[in-house]
């Protein structure tokens, strides 16, 4: 796990001392030196007060808060340190003349990394993948080059998530079926997986973006301002199948993730419970922090760092208008 | 943005650098080198009270009676490092205060000595305004240079975004 990330997972309070944190509750307490702490995310009731907020704020911490059942609550963002008006110019000119090049470069990109994950499964033994992964390698591209309105993009993005989503049968124990996607609440452990997933990368995202001049509510794919970073939902979408869903994926084939011990079943809903959430966490940490052998860098780096690097292209196209391609999985650019 | 001595210092080292920079396009910076050269400030600012003088949208390291001090971490760039304090010099002196240049590097590697003097001559100073004035066109051009390719981009805080 990345040591500039934190997790606190029980109930307690959150304060300053001297120039330090400190976390107290029942069982004691526990110091967490600031040296090196970039985010905080608070996975439990945690009670904080202004001081500490000033606190994190002056080292630039960000704080992530999901309450007691793992729903995303929002986000402490510290007042921004990378400003450039030249870049949130350039930002809001590209929407109005141009929103669709980056919109449908992300879908291509989500199509892309999906292909690539599900040809591992292809490559054991699952032929059956094969009219998908037709599709995905040689269709997809030619019916974005011929969109011309965002609904359109959005309509085939939203097709390639659906034709993923009905491969889960093909590869994935039988215990962990889905009938389709759900979200708010999901209503079956995989349909508690991805959303947990996607809110834990959205704000994996936001964390890494804010080290970029980038202005999160400026987007394109999604709605600007369909909620307060929506920048950071399109910047997700093509790590979901790098980070999300190969987590989940292994998490359920390995067993390590299961049924009737990790989730908590209601008659409407269905969520991770505590020691679910545990393990997933830590196994999407360790696949964040994990290296690749960067194309295009010839250095090595993490995914997460590739989640700002996004960032860095972005601001490219922006600024002086270089391509925008998307993280590639295949490709490692 | 008015020039200020890291624009300067920038403009020699790399023109994309100094654009990228004077357009607040700052980036993270997670390179080793710029965390010791500020650790090197910092100590230095601790050590002596005349140090880290703000004079008008200049930091100066350390004034004494003869001299203006600029402390490097290392010689690499010792064009670049002239020039940033050939404008210092031209700043204090249009204040009323007039002093030689005194440079002093942490390590050396590339010169015999660790310190270098300079003055500001009339000469020089005219070629300053003229080079201010080039700065000046340069950072309001639309688009920033070309990525340099140089074996010294690898030890850049903007290595990521020039070569991604």
């Amino acid at each position: 796990m990345s040591s500039s990330t934190r997790y606190i997972t029980s109930m307690g309070e959150l304060s300053r001392k001297d120039n330090s944190l400190i976390f107290r509750n029942d069982k004691g307490h526990k110091y967490i030196p600031i040296e090196g702490v970039k985010v905080i995310y608070c996975l439990n009731e945690v009670s904080i007060n202004s001081k500490l907020l000033d606190f994190l704020a002056r080292n630039k911490i960000i704080v992530h808060f999901f309450n007691y059942y793992g729903y995303y609550s929002g986000t402490f963002y510290p007042k921004e340190a990378y400003i450039s008006g030249k870049v949130t110019i350039a930002q809001v000119k590209k929407f109005e003349e141009n929103r669709l090049e980056i919109a449908k470069a992300i879908v291509k990109g989500i199509g892309i990394n999906i292909y690539e994950v599900l040809y591992h499964y292809y490559k054991h033994g699952y032929k059956e993948l094969k009219p998908l992964l037709n599709w995905l390698n040689k269709e997809t591209g030619i019916i974005l080059n011929k969109l011309d309105n965002i609904k359109q993009v959005l309509y085939l993005e939203g097709s390639i998530w659906k034709r993923f989503y009905e491969t889960f049968p093909i590869y994935l124990p039988e215990d962990f079926m889905f009938n389709k996607r759900v979200k708010r609440p999901p209503d079956n452990p995989m349909n508690a997986l991805i959303s947990f997933g996607n809110s834990m990368l959205y704000t994996k995202v936001i964390s890494q973006l804010y080290k970029t001049h980038l202005n999160q509510g400026i987007s394109y794919l999604h709605e600007p301002f369909e909620s307060r970073f929506s920048l950071s939902l399109d910047i997700s979408e093509v790590f979901k199948p790098v980070i999300v869903y190969k987590t989940i994926f292994e998490l359920v084939n390995n067993k390590k993730i299961q049924v009737n011990k990790h989730f908590e079943k209601q008659l409407n809903y269905c969520l991770l419970n505590e020691n679910g959430r545990k393990i997933f966490i830590e196994n999407f940490e360790k696949r964040l922090e994990s290296s690749f052998e960067h194309s295009k860098l010839k250095r090595k780096v993490t995914y997460n760092t590739a989640i700002k690097l996004e960032g860095y292209k972005l601001i490219k196209n922006l600024v002086e208008g270089e391509k925008f391609i998307p993280f590639n999985l295949k490709e490692k650019i | 943005m008015k020039i200020n001595g890291t624009l300067i210092n920038y403009y020699f080292h790399c023109k994309r650098q100094c654009w990228l920079c004077a357009n607040r396009l700052n980036m993270e910076d997670e390179s080793e080198e710029v965390r010791i050269g500020r650790v090197i400030h910092e100590n230095m600012a601790m050590d002596n009270e005349n140090s880290e003088l703000n004079v008008e949208n200049i930091k100066i390291d350390k004034i004494t009676k003869e001299y203006l001090v600029e402390v490097k971490k290392s010689d690499a760039d010792v064009q670049a490092v002239k020039w940033q304090v050939l404008l210092y010099l031209k700043i204090l002196k249009e204040k009323g205060v007039e002093r030689k240049g005194k440079i002093e590097f942490v390590e050396k590697n590339k010169q015999n000595s660790k310190t270098i003097y300079l003055e500001l001559t009339q000469e020089l100073e005219k070629e300053l305004e003229l080079l201010m004035e080039e700065i000046e066109d340069y950072i309001h051009k639309k688009n920033p240079s070309e990525v340099l390719n140089d074996k010294k981009c690898n030890k850049c805080s903007y290595y990521s975004y020039c070569y991604i």
